[in-house]
């Protein structure tokens, strides 16, 4: 491709034979403005807010920069006088047409354009038949729900006929690219598709968030490289679309990828299986699922989380409100007889954090912890429960609530409870209840074990019998395990043990 | 009209690129619109896409997807016949039959259309009646032309 | 029919189907053209086979249907051969006389001769009658000899002999030259040098190239190309493959306008008989050169009419304009190279092959070769189509070919280059038409359509007018176009209907800048040419409209009423009868008054007021005067 040397607004520019002049001037950071354009889809040319000047042997002429080629020597001006002048005056002529959409107001700020002389017809209309819905429709989903009807003055964009739903015309996919493109929110799903549009949940946001079917589960993801899932891919539904691979510039994107089967021969084994969390909605008394403001800690975690669904803040799933204090209820599923005979390890302390968090991010909330026995055993723990209680006004209840009820005109939860160092049975009236649940087994733990030959706990986790002395040993010679995955532990424990199980590995493999 | 009189216009075109235009318009001529049947059974068998298809026919003025009435009425109203008075022309038509140009009467009488040239501009204003052309039309007399259809 | 295997073969045909006439046996040739058509030719044509056959002549005189011979005012026309004797406004009633005094028995039939508006004189031949005298027609000459359906009597009159001189004597170079060097334009509006377009389409590397003869004359008010395709097709079709030859297509389209059925079927009609004569196909007069023709037809859409739409109708497209960036010439087509010609273009082409480039630069001006035809409608005498030599000035073609404003009204404009074009005022008339002269005067020679005005045409109307068709026929896909017209289309409504605001005018002049340099293509660019024509010429009018509420051609019904002079009524009962408001009073003898609350002013009094009464009249811009009273509506008839 050969390089194409071009002067925008005096600034030289260097481009590639075959881009447009939008394109190059967007690649050196020069403003264009446009509204029908979009880096995905073939250029259309219609709106006209992108159109320049350009100055070739003494002549100037007026051209939209979207659709025309970039040239050796070509001189372009942006922002000239007799630009500007059309652009407000192209700019006037869009809020007639829909005064109400918030990118055409925000362009006649910017060009000093205070109103409109013109004709308003439709002063509720947002459309500006600018194309890009029924475009990508069209060239990217491959589904061509919708499309313009009709010619001049009444030309729109609509489903054949105007059905929504019809056995013989169900096209739309319901994926909502239309009204994703669409500058000015104009496009209603409603309108074209009796169906309903599912968000995709993300599984690292706890449900509460969505991610697209191309994702990076995390920001701190290991590895940090993004996934394609193809269960929720157009590409792999249609056949079409495939917009990431086209603009993936080191070209990493592979369709036609399959899962690859590789044969090691290895001399020790470390499972670092983890663990999962404790479906704690069989615990029905205490509503979750149920009471809209009863959460999971986890869930607690992507709340607060600054790169979580909420940016940080703590909102309450009913009503968004940043409750002024907060209910934690410990061993859920832990040391119960009928779930989790065994102690979970680590609620204690991230409950413990996460209220002196919850006060952190928003002052003035407060926290009250109902427990069995506080497990703050490591280094300097227990006087960070100490600081809790002083510091950050959190109240520790000893005793296990018994139920959660709630208040349906509020939706606040209401925790039964009784204080074992009063003997009373109380209610504490709350705005949110996070359930701190127990650590389970990772699942599928168990088939691994059978392809590894080591045996389980009753538990379910991975056998270590040869502890104290051999910590991280399971029942079969040169396979090791660490953290979780033998059982709950925090991450202190889970780091010492990974070097042990290194160690261990290391020396079954010098041994041979 | 059914299915396979739709598919015997369609044969015609079955397998050719960019036929989709002409084969439109033989439906229009042969079915006096274009339904919504012949519309899908476009898609199915030129594996075109159903939005395309409608937009193509809701673009040109030659196509109807509406049912018509048993006669077509063609005013024109290009420059010439503009200046020579059409409009009056117009105006009595939509006063007699009490539709607007591009509407059908509720008898499915007649459909009127308004064209903009016809090519007679010497002899404007002209009407054109189901192929029929008249030129130099009054508006009274473009009345009495409409009373001889039924 | 044995095909024509060379240029030999084709000169024998020639030489057969001459030999097969008689050029004593009479011939009576009358329009059968879509204009002809609408004045009830068919019956005319009906009338005369059957008096032919009724006076024993059958076999021995020709009924011939043929081409426009362009004085459609003058409907149905008639030319009787030998003598070629020219009948203007026959009807059925008259096929006797014209059988038996004239193709019996030689003799002129008077009152079917044109006769002179002043001097009364008469005129028997084409050639003598005023209409005519101006002209130089070359392109449409030949229509009252050619049955458009019976190629060999294009054959007779040397048709094709062009085409086997290009295919046999010249290279593809020598033919562009020679086109070049005629200074041929394009016809369809946009004056490009024919011979540069073919040479960049000669020169695309990319193939296969294709040839279109735009036909979709979709200017209202022309009907040339009409004309042209219907009464004349192997005109057009040779024109198109030596086109074809120069540079070096093999396939080519006829788009064709819905709305020219008769236009389609001869031009069908022509290549079917082309083809059987071996002048269209794989292997043309045995010269190795093939080309096919295919039609397409158009679907009632202006827009597509454009270059670059007309072929993405071709495509089977929505037929919208495309980026200009983009040559056609090099991606027009399926994206190959394409040369898209105008008819009457092509019609010169072997006019230009066979009697040279030299002779055709001849006429014309400097930068205007050959000739043009104009269609001449509106408030004209003599309406029809007119082929003249680039060059003649307005007036004489108003005036001098037109005869004239009907009805003794005056002149106002001349409106060439339909809905791209512009009014042009009396004074300027001397102006000749030229594509360069008249694009200085805010105009443009566009197709060919060219309407005359008088004093009862409002030029604000007129520019709403064309406004509200280029709203509807704009494909609407570019923002200045599609809004801008919307809006100045508003804005003519509101002056016209009375509600005209101090800085209309200017607002329109502001908005047609960004029309005219933002919008897509030529349809928008060019849509504010009528409104700044008729502001620059006409501004009076629009201030009359805004500021005074007065329509000075009473044609804005917001701003005009009917008024019955008492002292002109001679109470008939005529209007009242047939106002379809039931808005005027009075009776047998009593003074009829219009209810100006009730008024439609669809102006039918005024036309049935009967003209020796003319006691109806419009007003604008000031109150009707009170109405007499009651008592005093009596009607009093003077003694005879």
């Amino acid at each position: 491709m050969n390089e194409v040397v071009l002067e925008i607004d005096g600034k030289e520019v260097r481009a590639v034979e075959g881009m447009t002049i939008l394109e190059a001037a967007r690649s050196a950071a020069i403003d264009i403005p446009s509204l029908c354009y979009h880096r995905a889809l073939t250029p259309y040319g219609g709106c006209r807010l992108c159109t320049v000047e350009i100055c070739n042997e003494g002549r100037s002429r007026m051209v939209t920069s979207c659709v025309y080629p970039v040239a050796e020597g070509l001189v372009v001006k942006t922002r000239s006088d007799a630009v500007v002048r059309d652009r407000k005056m192209l700019i006037e002529l869009m809020l007639a047409q829909a005064p109400g959409a918030r990118v055409i107001q925000d362009l006649a700020a910017e060009y000093g354009v205070s109103e409109t002389r013109f004709e308003v017809e439709d002063p509720e209309n947002l459309c500006i038949l600018c194309g890009l819905c029924a475009r990508v429709c069209e060239e990217r989903v491959g589904a061509s729900a919708i499309n313009f009807v009709g010619r001049g003055v009444k030309r729109r964009v609509e489903t054949p006929f105007q059905l929504t739903s019809d056995v013989d015309f169900d096209v739309c996919l319901a994926c909502g690219s239309c009204a994703s493109v669409c500058p000015t929110g104009a496009i209603k799903l409603e309108d074209i598709t009796a169906k309903k549009p599912v968000p995709l949940s993300s599984e690292f946001e706890m449900g509460l968030g969505t991610r697209a079917p191309v994702y990076i589960p995390f920001p701190q993801a290991v590895p940090k490289v993004a996934a394609l899932d193809r269960n929720r891919c157009l590409h792999f539904a249609t056949g079409q679309c495939a917009i990431c691979q086209e603009f993936c510039e080191p070209g990493a994107i592979d369709f036609s990828q399959e899962d690859e089967i590789v044969e090691l021969e290895v001399g020790a084994v470390i499972v670092a299986s983890g663990f999962d969390l404790f479906d704690v909605s069989g615990l029905t008394e205490y509503g979750y699922g149920k009471i809209e403001n009863v959460i999971t800690a986890m869930e607690f975690e992507r709340l607060t989380a600054a790169s979580g669904p909420t940016m940080g803040e703590l909102r309450r799933p009913s009503d968004g409100r940043v409750p002024g204090n907060v209910a934690f209820i410990q061993c859920v599923g832990s040391r119960d007889i009928n779930n989790k005979a065994y102690c979970s390890a680590v609620c204690c302390m991230h409950a413990t954090k996460e209220a002196i968090l919850a006060s952190e991010h928003h002052p003035g909330t407060k926290s009250t912890i109902f427990y069995m026995d506080m497990r703050a055993v490591g280094k300097r723990y227990q006087e960070y429960v100490e600081r809790a209680k002083t510091e950050y006004d959190v109240t520790y209840i000893r005793g296990r609530p018994g139920e959660v009820a709630m208040d349906r005109e509020t939706g606040n939860p209401i925790v039964w409870y009784t204080d074992t160092a009063t003997g009373e049975t109380k209610m504490c009236e709350t705005e949110l209840v996070v359930l701190c649940q127990a650590l389970s087994p990772s699942n599928g733990v168990a088939e691994l074990a059978d392809l590894l030959d080591i045996r389980l706990d009753a538990d379910g986790f991975v056998s270590t019998p040869e502890k104290p002395f051999r910590p991280v040993d399971t029942t079969r010679h040169g396979i090791f395990a660490c953290g979780c995955a033998h059982g709950p532990r925090d991450i202190p424990d889970s780091v010492i043990q990974a070097s042990a199980a290194a160690a261990r590995a290391a020396e079954v493999l010098t041994d041979s | 009209m059914g299915q396979d009189q739709i598919d015997h216009i369609l044969d015609r075109y079955v397998g050719q690129d960019g036929a989709l235009i002409q084969l439109l318009l033989d439906l229009q001529q042969e079915l006096n619109w274009v339904p919504k049947e012949a519309v899908q059974r476009i898609t199915e068998r030129l594996q075109i896409p159903l939005s395309q298809v409608y937009r193509v026919a809701s673009f040109y003025n030659s196509i109807s997807l509406e049912l018509r009435g048993r006669h077509t009425i063609s005013v024109c109203l290009g420059t010439a016949c503009q200046v020579r008075n059409g409009p009056r022309v117009m105006d009595r038509i939509t006063e007699v039959l009490g539709i607007n140009p591009g509407e059908t009467t509720a008898d499915m009488r007649f459909t009127l259309e308004r064209v903009n040239c016809l090519g007679c501009c010497a002899l404007g204003p002209v009407m054109v009646v189901d192929g029929q052309y008249h030129g130099r039309v009054l508006p009274a007399k473009a009345e009495e032309i409409l009373q001889g259809y039924d | 029919m044995s095909g024509v295997k060379s240029r030999a073969d084709l000169e024998k045909l020639r030489r057969a189907i001459l030999s097969g006439r008689d050029f004593a046996k009479p011939c009576i040739s009358v329009c059968a053209g879509t204009g002809c058509l609408a004045l009830g030719c068919k019956k005319v044509i009906a009338a005369l086979r059957d008096e032919v056959q009724k006076q024993g002549l059958e076999g021995r005189v020709e009924v011939k249907e043929t081409g426009c011979p362009g004085f459609c005012e003058k409907g149905t026309v008639v030319v009787v051969y030998p003598q070629g004797i020219c009948y203007l406004k026959v009807t059925p009633d008259d096929a006797a006389e014209v059988v038996s005094q004239t193709v019996n028995a030689g003799k002129a039939i008077d009152h079917l001769l044109y006769t002179d508006p002043v001097s009364g004189q008469k005129a028997i031949h084409e050639h003598e009658i005023p209409f005519y005298q101006k002209q130089m027609r070359f392109l449409l000459g030949n229509n009252s000899r050619i049955d458009p359906k019976n190629i060999d009597d294009y054959i007779a009159l040397g048709g094709y002999d062009a085409l086997a001189k290009a295919l046999f004597q010249m290279s593809p170079e020598g033919v562009i030259e020679e086109v070049r060097r005629s200074g041929l334009r394009g016809r369809g509006g946009g004056g490009f040098p024919a011979a540069r377009k073919w040479q960049t389409v000669r020169d695309a590397k990319d193939g296969p190239k294709y040839v279109v003869v735009n036909c979709d004359e979709g200017d209202p008010g022309a009907f040339m190309d009409r004309a042209l395709m219907e009464g004349n097709p192997h005109s057009v079709l040779e024109g198109l493959a030596i086109a074809a030859y120069a540079l070096g297509a093999h396939e080519g389209f006829i788009y064709v306008r819905a709305e020219y059925p008769l236009a389609v079927e001869n031009a069908a009609v022509a290549i079917q008989q082309a083809e059987n004569y071996g002048l269209l196909g794989d292997n043309i007069l045995g010269s190795g050169f093939g080309f096919r023709v295919k039609i397409q037809r158009g679907a009632g859409a202006f827009v597509s009419g454009e270059s670059s739409a007309l072929m993405t109708a071709i495509e089977g497209r929505v037929g919208e304009p495309r980026p200009k960036y983009v040559h056609t010439s090099e991606r027009g087509v399926w994206g190959r190279p394409t040369c898209l010609n105008n008819v009457e273009t092509l019609a010169n082409v072997p006019i230009i092959i066979n009697r040279g480039a030299d002779w055709y630069a001849e006429i014309g001006t400097e930068g205007s070769k050959g000739t043009k035809i104009f269609s001449l409608v509106g408030k004209v005498n003599n309406t029809g189509l007119v082929e003249v030599p680039m060059g003649i000035s307005l007036r004489d073609i108003v005036f001098g070919i037109g005869g004239g404003i009907p009805g003794g009204k005056e002149f106002k404009a001349v409106q060439t280059g339909g809905p791209s074009g512009g009014c042009i005022p009396e004074r300027l008339l001397d102006s000749g038409v030229d594509f360069d002269e008249l694009g200085s005067l805010g105009s443009m020679m566009g197709s060919g359509g060219m309407i005359v005005m008088d004093e009862d045409t409002c030029m604000v109307d007129t520019a709403r007018y064309f406004l509200d068709f280029l709203a509807d026929e704009s494909c609407g896909k570019c923002t200045p176009c599609r809004e801008g017209i919307r809006q100045m289309l508003s804005i003519l409504n509101g002056i016209c209907e009375g509600r005209g605001k101090d800085g209309d005018i200017e607002l329109l002049q502001e908005l047609s800048v960004a029309i005219r340099e933002t919008s897509l293509c030529a349809l928008g660019a060019t849509a504010p040419n009528p409104v700044l024509t008729t502001i620059q010429y006409f501004r009076d009018e629009y201030e009359a409209h805004i500021r005074d509420r007065r329509c000075p051609a009473h044609v804005c019904r917001e701003l005009i009423s009917y008024y019955i002079d008492p002292a002109r009524c001679q109470a008939c009962l005529i209007c009242l009868k047939n106002c379809p408001a039931e808005a005027i009073s009075g009776g047998k003898d009593r003074i009829h008054v219009i209810d100006q609350s009730r008024c439609t002013r669809c102006g039918n009094c005024l036309d049935l007021c009967p003209t020796r009464f003319a006691a109806v009249r419009k007003m604008s811009g000031q109150p009707v005067p009170p109405s007499l009273p009651e008592e005093d509506r009596l009607l009093v008839r003077s003694e005879e």
